[in-house]
């Protein structure tokens, strides 16, 4: 079979209505794992590369959960071969974690599962899926494989959503994806404006949802930083995603939630909720279960020794004449000033793994992760060694 | 709630309404408990279930897969596709088992995720579902979400799929989910019969996508099966589906996949939900797939328990389907939900209904040796007296 990835992209996109939208697949992301069944995926990852593509927490779940998923295999290890209900006391966990009842919340597979529930019940062909360009690339993926039409909306000068345009394109949307912190740009809209902007669209056009996703949540540093599920709670209109992948350092299980009006949430539930026979696994649900109830000085231990990697990292590109967006996550996207494609092979020679190209800024942009501050320090090496030579970009 | 299983089952679309969570299918169920909801059991506290309601291997996966799992560790944190080995490592490693390319399998969540998307990518409104009745209800659950029509073969007299009602039922359909060997009645088809089945229905209907369902491939001791996974490969429009979820002993880690030809299985890769195995997932199934003596023990260790099964339940009076699983499909001559009710208060948690039987046959699965000595003392005491439905129905969470 020699189809491409291109070409698959290329075949996917067909009927899709955005004359941009391509770009979004090609930015690309979710293919390593959808392609997996069509080509090898495009790395592998050696023993001793650091790894700074995925924002990824590199610190990684803690002992405390990781005791636990050995607890979940039970007497004997026999409890993996069972299907389980430990569904509910992950929601119960998660709904007194957020302040809410259980029928707010509803789990997914990663929040990939969520965001394509919510793309899939609330876009159609004549309601277009909304969200900045770049973003995360998977509601607009998916909206373009059911051939629904997708509106890309630029950032503004700072590489951040732009709220006015935002508004402009919301009208007469099935979805809204309101990135926040944003990937790949890392940028932040308050809590203030974001929240004028939901009720806007809540004004304009009401039947339009915004799907919130905070992946990034705990990462954030702003003052005006508040989350929005009291709203989502309140509102059918209003969805916040998150994450076990970013924070609680457990990307490799697949865990995920919504949080929102009840009949949202058992819309999605109904459709494709991830659960016990879903594609929710024992292990994740009992290591969720526990993250979620740790004291909250983890996630703000995390935040405090990203915040520190983060400074120093962002510091060392704009010492050198490289300007960085204003991050408030667990990245940045910062002008190296030639192709990232460049600078990720010349860096992945060298031992350092940076992300894939992000369009429309796959000329002049590149998004890195953070590790420990311990890989930062060697991959700065890395960085300074293929930044100083002379490239041979345009 | 008044709407029975029975509404469900003759293809009412009933999209997001609290009657088909009321008829409590596997799809229903799994909606539940991603929102936490659910029944409570039977079993009263104190008393030590024991659990043969849902197929799984009573033993789990063995300390080869827990190994794996423990040394995971580390890379909890890391996307199945940075992580090492990683689920490309599984790809390649199911198709090594099978001798055949990567791009010839797509990984799932569970077969469960094949079967979903198999509806999606399949069916249509005007190009329905073929199932038995009864046969496993993911499929039939899908398309009735999506509004595709559904047509529901009833089993023979042997309780084996109808394969003649089938194959007429095929001709302009999306899809034929069949089930080898069948849930909930256990029973097979010989690799003749199957092959046959399938050339008719190319025949016939060209165009129809045949979803061969091995869940249940490593339990089979009769002579005349055989995988149609090598079918599966040189026709088109027809796969097969696997999981980890059985004799693997890992259904609580979520990994099946699909095997077929390329262009017949490319719709399952497009709609294959990113990232949807976790890195503990992927190594399980690969020390799994390394480990085939503990296959091939579990293999044993169900046909011993079986055999003592069918013939406990014999001499009760009660005649089983020929059993080709981990699981029996009996005839306890009356409701199946008074003798779930009966033996639940007793500790021992059978199958949920499976219409159009319900009101006669029972779906067991088969435990530990220990585990079945029991439960058919029990079943013993319960099949005594004709029991009669009690008052307060209380709702058990039996989910596959």
């Amino acid at each position: 079979m020699a189809l491409t990835r291109r070409g698959f992209v290329q075949t996917v996109g067909i009927g899709a209505a955005g004359a941009l939208t391509s770009s979004w697949i090609g930015a690309r992301g979710r293919e390593n794992a959808i392609w997996s069944a069509v080509e090898p995926t495009l790395l592998a990852v050696e023993h001793g590369v650091i790894v700074l593509a995925s924002n990824e927490n590199p610190v990684g779940p803690g002992t405390k959960v990781l005791d636990a998923v050995k607890a979940a295999f039970g007497e004997g290890g026999r409890a993996p071969g069972r299907y389980s209900n430990q569904s509910r006391d992950l929601i119960d966990a998660i709904a007194k974690k957020q302040g809410v009842k259980p029928e707010n919340v509803v789990l997914g597979c990663g929040s990939t599962q969520i965001l394509r529930s919510a793309t899939h019940l609330f876009t159609a062909k004549d309601k277009p899926l909304v969200g900045t360009i770049p973003t995360y690339e998977e509601c607009a993926g998916y909206a373009e494989m059911m051939g629904h039409p997708v509106r890309p909306v630029s950032l503004d000068a700072d590489f951040k959503i732009d709220l006015e345009k935002m508004a402009d394109a919301s009208k007469g949307a099935g979805l809204v994806f309101f990135c926040n912190p944003n990937n790949p740009t890392a940028t932040y809209v308050g809590a203030r404006a974001a929240r004028e902007y939901f009720a806007r669209v809540n004004r304009e056009s009401p039947d339009t949802t915004i799907l919130v996703d905070e992946a990034y949540f705990d990462y954030v540093t702003d003052t005006d930083h508040d989350t929005h599920i009291p709203i989502a709670i309140e509102n059918p209109r209003v969805i916040v995603a998150r994450t076990f992948s970013k924070a609680y350092g457990m990307a490799g299980l697949r865990m995920g939630y919504a949080i929102g009006h009840k009949d949202t949430i058992k819309k999605m539930a109904d459709w494709d909720g991830g659960s016990g026979t879903g594609s929710l696994n024992v292990l994740a649900m009992h290591a969720g279960t526990t993250a979620i109830q740790q004291d909250p000085s983890f996630t703000a231990n995390e935040r405090a020794r990203n915040k520190a990697v983060r400074d120093f990292t962002m510091k060392w590109f704009a010492d050198r004449g490289m300007k960085p967006t204003e991050s408030q996550a667990n990245f940045m996207f910062v002008d190296i000033g030639r192709p990232a494609k460049e600078f990720r092979e010349a860096c992945l020679k060298k031992g350092v793994r940076v992300a894939r190209d992000f369009p429309p800024f796959e000329k002049t942009h590149c998004r890195l992760s953070f590790g420990t501050m311990e890989e930062m320090k060697k991959a700065v090496a890395v960085f300074d060694e293929v930044l100083g030579k002379k490239t041979n970009a345009a | 709630m008044s709407v029975s299983r029975r509404g469900f089952l003759q293809g009412r679309v009933l999209p997001f309404s609290g009657a088909f969570i009321a008829a409590r299918g596997m799809e229903a169920y799994q909606a539940d408990a991603a929102q936490g909801r659910g029944g409570r059991s039977l079993v009263p506290p104190g008393v030590k279930e024991i659990r043969i309601s849902s197929n799984e291997n009573p033993l789990g996966p063995g300390k080869a897969v827990l190994d794996a799992i423990l040394g995971k560790f580390p890379e909890a944190n890391r996307y199945p596709f940075n992580s090492t080995p990683s689920d490309s490592t599984l790809t390649a490693a199911i198709a090594a088992k099978f001798k055949v390319k990567p791009e010839n399998i797509v990984l799932g969540g569970g077969s469960q995720e094949i079967l979903k998307n198999a509806v999606r990518a399949f069916t249509s409104p005007t190009r329905g579902l073929v199932t038995g009745a009864p046969s496993f209800e993911n499929c039939p659950g899908t398309a009735k979400k999506l509004g595709h029509p559904i047509a529901e073969i009833k089993v023979d007299s042997a309780f084996r799929l109808d394969l003649d009602g089938m194959i007429a039922a095929s001709k302009g359909a999306g899809l034929v989910f069949f089930n080898n060997p069948n849930n909930p009645t256990a029973t097979v088809h010989g690799a003749k019969a199957v092959a046959d089945f399938v050339a008719r229905i190319r025949q016939s209907s060209p165009d129809t996508v045949i979803l061969i369902d091995e869940a249940y491939h490593d339990y089979v001791t009769e002579p005349s099966y055989q995988s149609a996974v090598p079918l599966a490969l040189e026709t088109p429009n027809v796969f097969v589906t696997r999981t980890f979820s059985k004799a693997y002993g890992m259904a609580g880690m979520r990994v099946g996949y699909a095997i077929g030809r390329v262009d017949t299985i490319k719709p399952l890769a497009k709609l294959q939900l990113p990232f949807n195995l976790s890195v503990f997932g992927v190594v399980a199934a690969i020390a799994a797939l390394g480990d085939q003596k503990h296959i091939d023990a579990e293999r044993d260790r169900n046909t011993k328990v079986r055999a003592f099964t069918l013939n406990a339940l014999g001499e009760a009076g009660c005649k089983s389907a020929d059993s080709q699983g981990n699981f029996l499909f009996v005839d306890v001559g009356r409701p199946a939900k008074d003798f779930h009710d009966a033996c639940a208060k007793q500790g021992v948690v059978i199958g949920r209904d499976f219409p159009p039987f319900e009101k006669t046959h029972v779906r067991v699965s088969i435990g530990t040796m220990e585990e079945m000595e029991k439960a058919t003392a029990v079943f013993r005491s319960v099949l005594r007296p004709i029991s009669t439905s009690t008052g307060a129905r209380i709702e058990e969470a039996s989910w596959r």
